[in-house]
C-alpha cells in the first residue's frame, strides 16, 4: 500500500454548540484534524462524542463553525461519511416500522430489499464500481448472503453492511460511531487493516469508542469533558474508568429465583433451516439449573437462532425436539408462560423497543414481558422496580423517554429490566454493547455478585476480556454447528 | 336471500343496536375455551398467517386448509403456512378434525369455501368468520349443529402480529350468530380467540354480525374510503388549477393524509384541529361545516343503500358480470393526474403538512362526522361507529401514503373498493362548485401566511366546543384509554 505524503487539514472545528433535549451537550467544542489522521474519540457515554461526529457530518443542528477541507489530489470522493452506531434501514415501502424478532415470522412477499440489492442502490447513487465492494463483501464473510433480505440479518451482520458501504465509497473523511459494536474477533481485526489502508492513502478517520485494539494509523486520541475535547497522549480507554461505589445487591434478589425444573433447557438434534439454507444443525444441548454459559461463535453463526428458540420467538421450535423449563415445547403453553421465567436482553430487542416509554416504564415491563409497559403494577413490584433503578444509578433520569437517553444508559436500563423480576434464566445476548469501560464493569460485576443466589444465565459477548467471572460452561458454534459444548 | 330483510323490525334493531366494550374481567379465563381444540384456518394471506401465528404462541393447536391447487402450485398461502412450520393440509384431510375453523378468505370467496367446507366439518363444531358480509347480506345458512362466530380485529394483518409481540394487542369486534349457537359456546370461544390474538388488552367490542356489516360497509365506503380518494383526487386537481408546482401537490395529498390522520388517531378530531393556528382552525370549521351540508345527503344514501341490501344486490350483480364496473373504476382511478404525478423530493415539515393544506383537515373532520352522525341515526351504536369511521382512518391513509390510491385500493377488499368507487363517482360532481371556491391559500400554500392570528375569541370558544362536544370525541376518548399503549403507526 503506498504511502503518499498528502498534508494539510481536514477537519476544524471551532466553538461547536450541541444541545440535545434542552441539555447543553457540546459547549464551545475546537477540534483540528489533519489529512490522514486516525482519531479515536472515547469516554464515557454521555458525554456528547456521538454529538461530535454528527455535527462534523452536518446530521444535526449546532453553534459555532464546522469547516470540512477536501482536496483534488485524490480520486476519494469528496464527501465526509458518518457510519451510525446503529443500523437503519427501511421497508420496501419506505417506512421503518418493523416489530421485534419479526425476522422469524417468514412472510412470502418481501419486506425489504436484499443485501445485493441494496448495494446496488448505494452504489448507483455514488457512482461506485461494484467489482470494488467484491473484496471487501469477501473479507466480511458476506458472499453468501445476497439473497438474503435486511431484515433476516443479525445485529452483527447490520453493521458489517455499514462498514462495507463505508470503506466502498473511500470518502475522504471518514467518521465512524461505534464500528465495532457486534462484531467477531476476527471482523474487527480485518476493519482495522482496511482502515489502515485507508488512513494511508490519506483519509481523515474519526471514530467514536471504548475498544482498545485500534487500526495502527490511529495515533491520536481524545475524551469530551465538559463539552470540549481534550487531547490525551494514549491509548485513553482504561482512563476514562472510575471507580465504581457498588450499592448492595437488592434484597429481592439475593433470593433464589423459583426453579420449575432442574433440567431447565434440553434441545435434541435441534436442525433450522430456511429453504436450502442450514442456520443450526444437529445442535443438542442441555442447561442446569444454576448453570452459567457463555455462547460463543463469529457472526452469523446461529447464536441469535438458538437463543430465539429458547425465548419462544422462533417458528421452527414448535418442530423440533425442546424442553423449556421441563415442558415439552408445543405442548400448549404460550410463548408468554416461557417468557415469564426469562429475563433477556439483545441487540434486538433494544432496536425495537418502545421509543415512547420512560426508563421506568421499560424496566417495569420487564415483569409483563412487554415491549414498553401497559398494566398496573402492584406495590412490592414498584418497589422492586425502584430498587433496581438505584441499583444501576438511573433513579434520576427514570421519568425521562428510554429512547432520548445516551446509549449507554438506555442498555443500563434494558438491563435493569432483565434482572427486575429475579428470573430463572436470564438471556444476556451482547449486554455490553455500547457501554462504555466502566459501564461493562459494573454490569459484569454485578452479574458476579448476585450470581451466587441460584441465578442461570446464558451470555453471549465477544470480548473475552469483558466478560464475567461467573461463567462455568461454553456452548460454541461454528457456522452453525457445536464444535465446544462443557464446562471452562 | 339477504338475512337481515328476513327478520322483524325489533329483531334489526336490537342487532343493529349490539355493542358493548367488554370488561377486563370478562376474558378472566383466558384461552381455556380453545386448549386442546383442533383449530384449523381457511386462508393464509396477511390477516390468515399472521392471527395464526398468534393463535399458536398463545398455546392453541392450528393448521392450515388450503385448496388442492394451492398446494400442488406452492403458492404463497402455500409457503406462508410451511416456511413458519404449520401444518398444511387439503379441506378434505383438515376440516373433519377441526373444532374450529376459521375462515379468513377474501369476502368473495366465502360463499364458495362454506360450501367447500361445511360438508365436511363434523357435528358440533365451530366456524368463524371475520366479516358478517357472507352470513347477512348474501343469507348463507349454515348447518344448524354448527356454531358461527365472528373475531374481526381492527388493524392490518402486520399489526396484529407485532402489538401481539410487544405484549399488547389490537382492538377486536365479536359476535355470535345467534341463529348458530346451538351449545351456547359460542362467546366462550370468541372471548377465547380474542385472548389468543391478545385483543383483549387493546378492547374486544361485543358487537352482532348484522352491526358489524352494516357499520363496516358504511365506514369503508364513505369516510375511509371514498372521501380519502375524493380529498385527494380533487385536492391536486385543484391545487395544479391554482398554478401549485404539481409535484410539490402530489407529495402534499400523498404524505398530508398520512401524516393529518395520525394527529386524528391520537387526538381525535379535536386533536387534529388542534394543530391548526386559531384562524386556520375557523377557516377549517367553517369549510367542513359547508362540506357537511353538501355530503349528507349522500352519505345517508349510502347508508339506506346498504341497510335496504340494495348497495350489495347491485355489487353481487357485478361479481356474476366479471367485475366489468369495478375493473372499469379501477383503470379510471390509475389515470388521475394524481396518482400519475410522482411525489417530488422537496422535504415538507409535519407542520407544513397542516398548515399548508387546512383543506385536508376539512374534510377529514366532515367525513368523520358525517359517517358517525349517519351511522348513528341508523341505530348503530357510537362505539361501533367510532371504529368504523375514525378509528380506522389513520390505516387507510397509510396505505395512500406509500402507493398512493393504487395501494389503498389494492390494500382494501373488493367490497370496500366497488362502495369506494360507487362514492367517489357521486360525490366527486357534488363538490364541483365548492372546489371553485377554494383558492392556494386553503390548500398548497400557508394559511397563516400574511394573517397576524387574531380570531374574535366567542367564535373560536364556540368552535372548539362544538368540536370537543360532539359524540364522535366523546365516546373516542373512552376506547382509545383502552388503547393507551398504541404507537405511531410509522416511525419514519
Amino acid at each position: 500500500m503506498q504511502n503518499l505524503k498528502k498534508s494539510g487539514i481536514s477537519i476544524d472545528v471551532s466553538g461547536l454548540r450541541v444541545s440535545y433535549d434542552g441539555n447543553v451537550v457540546l459547549d464551545g467544542l475546537d477540534w483540528r484534524a489533519e489529512r490522514g489522521e486516525g482519531w479515536k474519540i472515547c469516554g464515557k457515554s454521555g458525554t456528547g462524542k456521538t454529538s461530535l461526529l454528527k455535527a462534523v457530518a452536518g446530521k444535526i443542528k449546532f453553534g459555532g463553525k464546522v469547516e470540512l477541507k477536501f482536496y483534488d489530489d485524490t480520486e476519494m470522493p469528496s464527501e465526509a461519511y458518518y457510519v451510525d452506531n446503529w443500523y437503519r434501514f427501511e421497508s420496501l415501502d419506505g417506512d421503518k416500522n418493523f416489530y421485534y424478532q419479526q425476522r422469524y415470522n417468514k412472510q412470502e412477499e418481501n419486506e425489504t430489499l436484499t443485501v445485493y440489492a441494496e448495494l446496488m442502490r448505494f452504489g448507483r447513487e455514488r457512482g461506485l464500481d461494484y467489482r470494488r465492494a467484491e473484496p471487501l463483501l469477501e473479507k466480511f464473510g458476506f458472499m453468501d448472503c445476497r439473497h438474503r433480505q435486511l431484515l433476516e440479518l443479525s445485529s452483527g451482520e447490520h453493521k458489517k453492511l455499514q462498514l462495507v458501504c463505508a470503506l466502498w465509497l473511500r470518502p475522504q473523511i471518514l467518521l465512524l460511531d461505534e464500528p465495532y459494536v457486534g462484531l467477531d474477533k476476527l471482523s474487527r481485526k480485518n476493519l482495522n487493516e482496511l482502515l489502515d489502508a485507508l488512513i494511508g492513502e490519506g483519509a481523515t478517520v474519526a471514530m467514536v469508542t471504548n475498544d482498545p485494539e485500534l487500526p495502527g494509523r490511529v495515533r491520536r486520541y481524545a475524551k469530551i469533558e465538559g463539552g470540549k475535547l481534550v487531547e490525551v497522549d494514549r491509548n485513553c480507554s482504561e482512563d476514562s474508568v472510575e471507580p465504581i461505589l457498588i450499592k448492595p445487591v437488592p434484597y429481592f434478589l439475593q433470593k433464589s429465583p423459583k426453579i420449575d425444573s432442574p433440567d431447565m433447557l434440553t434441545l435434541k438434534n435441534v436442525t433450522v433451516r430456511y429453504g436450502q439454507k442450514t442456520v443450526l444443525h444437529d445442535i443438542s444441548w442441555s442447561v442446569k439449573a444454576g448453570q452459567k454459559w457463555l455462547l460463543q461463535g463469529r457472526n452469523g453463526s446461529g447464536k441469535s437462532t438458538l437463543l430465539s428458540l429458547l425465548d419462544g420467538d422462533h417458528p421452527q421450535a414448535y418442530s423440533s425436539d425442546i424442553s423449556l423449563f421441563g415442558r415439552k415445547r408445543g405442548s400448549g403453553e404460550s410463548i408468554w408462560d416461557i417468557k415469564e421465567k426469562i429475563g433477556i436482553i439483545s441487540p434486538e430487542l433494544h432496536w425495537y423497543f418502545d421509543p415512547n416509554a420512560t426508563v421506568w416504564n421499560s424496566v417495569a415491563s420487564g415483569l409483563k414481558d412487554t415491549i414498553g409497559w401497559f398494566l398496573d403494577v402492584s406495590y412490592d413490584e414498584q418497589k422492586q422496580i425502584e430498587s433496581v433503578l438505584d441499583f444501576f444509578g438511573l433513579l434520576d433520569v427514570s421519568n425521562r423517554l428510554l429512547s432520548k437517553l445516551p446509549l449507554g444508559k438506555q442498555r443500563l436500563a434494558l438491563l435493569a429490566r432483565v434482572i427486575v423480576k429475579n428470573p430463572q434464566l436470564m438471556i444476556l445476548d451482547e449486554p455490553c454493547q455500547g457501554l462504555d469501560t466502566a459501564q461493562t464493569r459494573l454490569f459484569n460485576d454485578i452479574l458476579d455478585a448476585i450470581s451466587p443466589f441460584g441465578k442461570t444465565l446464558i451470555y453471549v459477548g465477544h470480548y473475552e476480556t469483558q466478560l464475567p467471572k461467573c461463567l462455568d460452561h461454553k456452548l460454541e458454534l461454528d457456522q452453525g454447528r457445536v464444535i465446544y459444548n462443557g464446562s471452562i | 336471500m339477504n338475512y337481515f330483510n328476513t327478520l322483524s323490525l325489533r329483531e334489526k334493531l336490537r342487532q343493529l343496536h349490539q355493542a358493548d366494550l367488554m370488561d377486563r374481567s370478562e376474558f378472566n379465563d383466558g384461552v381455556e375455551a380453545l386448549k386442546g381444540k383442533k383449530i384449523v384456518i381457511i386462508g393464509c394471506g396477511a390477516q390468515g398467517l399472521n392471527q395464526g401465528l398468534n393463535l399458536r404462541d398463545s398455546g392453541l393447536d392450528v393448521s392450515y386448509a388450503l385448496r388442492q391447487s394451492a398446494i400442488d402450485e406452492k403458492r404463497d398461502s402455500w409457503k406462508n403456512a410451511t416456511n413458519n412450520n404449520f401444518k398444511v393440509g387439503t379441506y378434505e384431510e383438515l376440516i373433519p378434525t377441526a373444532d374450529l375453523v376459521i375462515n379468513l378468505t377474501p369476502d368473495k370467496q366465502h360463499s364458495k369455501v362454506i360450501a367447500a367446507a361445511m360438508p365436511l366439518m363434523k357435528h358440533g363444531a365451530a366456524l368463524s368468520y371475520s366479516h358478517g358480509f357472507n352470513i347477512v347480506e348474501e343469507g348463507m345458512q349454515i348447518r344448524k349443529d354448527i356454531t358461527v362466530i365472528m373475531v374481526a380485529p381492527k388493524c392490518p394483518g402486520t399489526e396484529v402480529r407485532a402489538e401481539y409481540l410487544r405484549g399488547f394487542g389490537v382492538p377486536s369486534l365479536a359476535a355470535v350468530h345467534p341463529d348458530n349457537d346451538p351449545e351456547g359456546k359460542g362467546w366462550a370461544y370468541a372471548k377465547a380467540y380474542c385472548v389468543a390474538l391478545g385483543s383483549h388488552k387493546a378492547g374486544v367490542l361485543k358487537s352482532s354480525f348484522v352491526a358489524e356489516v352494516k357499520s363496516d360497509l358504511m365506514g369503508e365506503q364513505t369516510i375511509l374510503c371514498g372521501l380519502l380518494q375524493t380529498a385527494s383526487l380533487l385536492s391536486f386537481d385543484r391545487m395544479v388549477e391554482n398554478g401549485i408546482e404539481p409535484s410539490y401537490a402530489s407529495k402534499l395529498v400523498q404524505y398530508g393524509v398520512d401524516v393529518i390522520s395520525e394527529a386524528l388517531k391520537h387526538g381525535g378530531v379535536s386533536g387534529m384541529m388542534d394543530r391548526l393556528s386559531n384562524p386556520a382552525k375557523i377557516k377549517a370549521f367553517e369549510l367542513s361545516e359547508e362540506l357537511k351540508n353538501i355530503m349528507r345527503p349522500l352519505f345517508r344514501k349510502h347508508q339506506d343503500d346498504i341497510m335496504s341490501g340494495e348497495f350489495s344486490r347491485v355489487m353481487m350483480e357485478d361479481w356474476k358480470d366479471g367485475d366489468k364496473k369495478l375493473l372499469t373504476w379501477r383503470a379510471q382511478t390509475r389515470q388521475t393526474p394524481f396518482e400519475n404525478t410522482p411525489a417530488g423530493d422537496m422535504k415538507i415539515s409535519e407542520q407544513e403538512y397542516f398548515d399548508n393544506y387546512l383543506l385536508l383537515s376539512a374534510f377529514i373532520r366532515a367525513g368523520v362526522e358525517l359517517a358517525f352522525e349517519t351511522m348513528c341515526e341508523a341505530g348503530i351504536q357510537p362505539a361501533s361507529a367510532y371504529y368504523e369511521s375514525l378509528h380506522e382512518v389513520p390505516l387507510i391513509a397509510n396505505t395512500i401514503a406509500r402507493r398512493k390510491l393504487y395501494e389503498m385500493n389494492r390494500v382494501i377488499s373488493d367490497t370496500a373498493e366497488y362502495g369506494n368507487y360507487l362514492f367517489y363517482n357521486a360525490c366527486a360532481p357534488l363538490l364541483a362548485d365548492f372546489m371553485k371556491k377554494i383558492g392556494p391559500e386553503l390548500a398548497g400554500k400557508n394559511y397563516n401566511e400574511g394573517k397576524d392570528g387574531s380570531v374574535d375569541n366567542s367564535l373560536l370558544v364556540r368552535v372548539n366546543e362544538a368540536l370537543r362536544d360532539h359524540p364522535v370525541e366523546i365516546i373516542g376518548r373512552k376506547l382509545r384509554k383502552y388503547m393507551t399503549a398504541m404507537r405511531p403507526i410509522k416511525t419514519a
